[in-house]
């Protein structure tokens, strides 16, 4: 059966090119298709991960079920609170039992942990029988696959072109005070426990690499340490003082979202980095951040205007720009949640160099990732997160 | 039991329970719902009870501080400009509070019956049009949206600092600015579906397929012995009327 991988830059149209394929009744008559983050992925017609199934289900599938998770177990859960990586095996699982002759994957393996994306590239090799037409868009396949045909897309649009080097390249020194987590125990209502009794020692100017597989608790760690979840148990210091931010908020943390629209408060870049502002008056850099140095910001990240719409730019550079506020150092940590996702590798391999800059400068850095290529451009520690624990290596 | 004959035996129940029944006809109605309740979902009962307390009790709280603390009188001693009395009034709450509970313990009771049954499975075991039952799902799924959007927004204005996830004078002066986010994020979810996988999967065809699957009976014999019962009890609460009893 058919295999296309389509390759090239951010911007050379390879999702285009994807649905151009898609359109051809020579690929398959009908498709299933998982974009890059879950509004794209799941069905969202479903209420529950049964239903999501149960939607896909055809009476013969004609072959073999991918199921690296226990669905029927998590079946009566919601969808969306599945983490990134599971809502994409979810889809996957979905497709397996559907009647589906192709299948369109736009660059969501690369929200997989090795093992997870290890067994749906296996899944998806024509030498193991699959009996479906596949299309996919990934940025971290240096090597070809084998039987697999490559397009080769040419760069495209300049007017994205991107160095978040260029960010941080004069930004001062900072010392970003300690974190200390003490008896973290935390669990989601009527889910399992996430956390038990974790204690945890980060100090500035180092970064620190969150890694564990797929819905291990790792942007739950970065959820609580915002405020955004509360824990049942255990304190974070902050400098040695107590610090709760989810009583009194966010106050020292610049968190980029896995999917940048979680990240957005307001409709435009301006209306995003004013709110940002007049909420962090008085914890900002000594230069605050004005809009003409946001400006200045984003055109280095490719986008030029601040009055742009942010739903209207493409997936990608949205991507870039939600590096811009934890980039800018208006905050003393950093917390980014695979940032590199959906990014070429000149892209990721500058971005990587910025956030070794600013760690150099003694800044915090936490970043989530499952690319090891990407993550071993950084100089950082190992936080492994797995049966409640984390563990440094 | 179907889902149409719950919901008929319910329907019924409650369109009693509003019509204000005296002493008799509500005697009747209360022993009537328990027997469903008890037959139907057997120990759910008590959870059914349990969660019509919660809605009404604040309710009930509520109405008993304005009529019988503030006003000290019914709306019929109101109406009647007579002198009122705090026990008259202690009784028109006890009244309008007793049949709200047992509307919402009977509302409660329908969806225990089906709790087993996924959202997509209850909505295909209805016995109804093909479009109507597509319109239930993408309903639901509208709610489900705004839940993700909400979580969305929330996860963005409290990273933001504008925020805060406990209660905060923050919260409200920013209040608008959460709303703002939760409708560019429910609309930005839902564009994302239908701009790209709806169409290359033909997703809403597949829904069809799906919730037509199996043949939904109309009522079934069960229904119908449920339905002879309330409308018998309905039949007792009209002669109430009719005889002119309190």
């Amino acid at each position: 059966m058919r295999r296309d991988l389509i390759c090239g830059p951010n911007f050379s149209g390879r999702s285009a090119a994807l649905m151009a394929l898609l359109h051809e009744q020579k690929f398959a008559p009908e498709s299933f298709y998982v974009g890059p983050y879950s509004e794209a992925a799941l069905s969202g017609l479903a209420s529950t991960i049964a239903d999501e199934i149960d939607l896909y289900r055809a009476r013969s599938a004609g072959r073999v079920t991918f199921a690296p998770l226990d669905f029927a177990a998590l079946g009566q859960r919601q969808p969306q609170t599945l983490s990134g990586g599971e809502q994409v095996l979810l889809a996957l699982h979905c497709f397996s039992l559907s009647d589906f002759a192709g299948l369109a994957i736009d660059t969501a393996l690369e929200q997989l942990d090795p093992q997870n994306r290890d067994a749906a590239l296996a899944y998806l090799d024509p030498r193991n029988g699959q009996a479906a037409a596949v299309a996919l868009i990934d940025n971290r396949l240096s090597s070809a696959l084998p039987a697999w045909t490559r397009t080769e897309r040419a760069a495209g649009a300049a007017e994205f072109a991107c160095d978040p080097r260029s960010l941080v390249a004069d930004l001062p020194r900072r010392e970003a005070p300690a974190i200390a987590v003490r008896g973290l125990h935390f669990a989601y209502r009527r889910g399992r426990t996430i956390f038990r009794a974790v204690d945890l020692a980060l100090a500035g100017g180092t970064a620190y690499r969150l890694a564990g597989p797929n819905g291990a608790g790792k942007t739950t760690l970065l959820k609580l340490l915002v405020g955004v979840l509360a824990p049942d148990a255990g304190e974070v210091l902050l400098g040695g003082a107590r610090y709760r931010p989810w009583r009194t908020g966010n106050r020292a943390i610049a968190l980029a979202t896995q999917n940048p629209d979680h990240q957005w408060c307001g409709a435009t870049l301006r209306d995003d980095m004013a709110r940002r502002r007049s909420a962090f008056v008085h914890a900002a850099g000594p230069d605050g951040l004005s809009d003409v140095r946001a400006a200045a910001l984003a055109a280095a990240l490719g986008v030029r205007s601040l009055d742009a719409h942010l739903y209207e730019l493409p997936l990608a550079a949205r991507k870039r720009l939600s590096w811009l506020w934890p980039l800018s150092g208006a905050l003393p940590w950093l917390m980014l949640d695979e940032p590199s996702i959906g990014q070429d590798a000149e892209t990721r391999a500058r971005l990587a160099a910025a956030i070794a800059r600013i760690t150099a400068l003694g800044y915090g850095v936490m970043f989530v990732t499952h690319d090891d290529e990407f993550a071993g451009r950084i100089p950082h520690r190992v936080l492994a997160i797995g049966d409640g624990r984390i563990r440094a290596i | 039991m179907t889902p149409n004959g719950a919901f008929a035996v319910g329907f019924i129940l409650v369109a009693l329970g509003v019509s204000a029944p005296g002493p008799r006809g509500a005697a009747v109605l209360v022993l009537v719902g328990l027997a469903f309740a008890l037959v139907e979902v057997r120990g759910a009962t008590m959870v059914a009870l349990r969660r019509a307390a919660l809605v009404v009790v604040p309710l009930a709280a509520f109405m008993a501080v304005v009529w019988v603390g503030i006003v000290g009188r019914s709306p019929s001693q109101i109406a009647a400009d007579a002198v009122g009395t705090r026990s008259a009034a202690l009784a028109y709450v006890a009244a309008i509070s007793g049949r709200l509970f047992f509307i919402v313990a009977v509302v409660q009771v329908v969806f225990l019956r089906f709790a087993a049954l996924t959202p997509l499975g209850f909505v295909r075991a209805l016995a109804l049009p093909a479009a109507v039952k597509r319109v239930l799902v993408v309903t639901l799924s509208l709610i489900e949206t705004l839940r993700h959007a909400i979580d969305r927004a929330h996860t963005a204005l409290i990273a933001a600092g504008t925020l805060t996830r406990a209660a905060s004078l923050r919260n409200i002066v920013h209040f608008w600015r959460l709303i703002q986010a939760v409708w560019l994020s429910a609309i930005t979810i839902v564009l994302g579906r239908i701009r790209d996988k709806w169409p290359v999967e033909n997703t809403l065809a597949r829904l069809d397929r799906a919730l037509v699957a199996g043949t939904p009976q109309l009522f079934a014999g069960r229904d119908l012995l449920w339905l002879l019962v309330v409308l018998a009890a309905a039949a007792i609460l009209l002669a109430e009327r009719i005889g002119g009893e309190p």
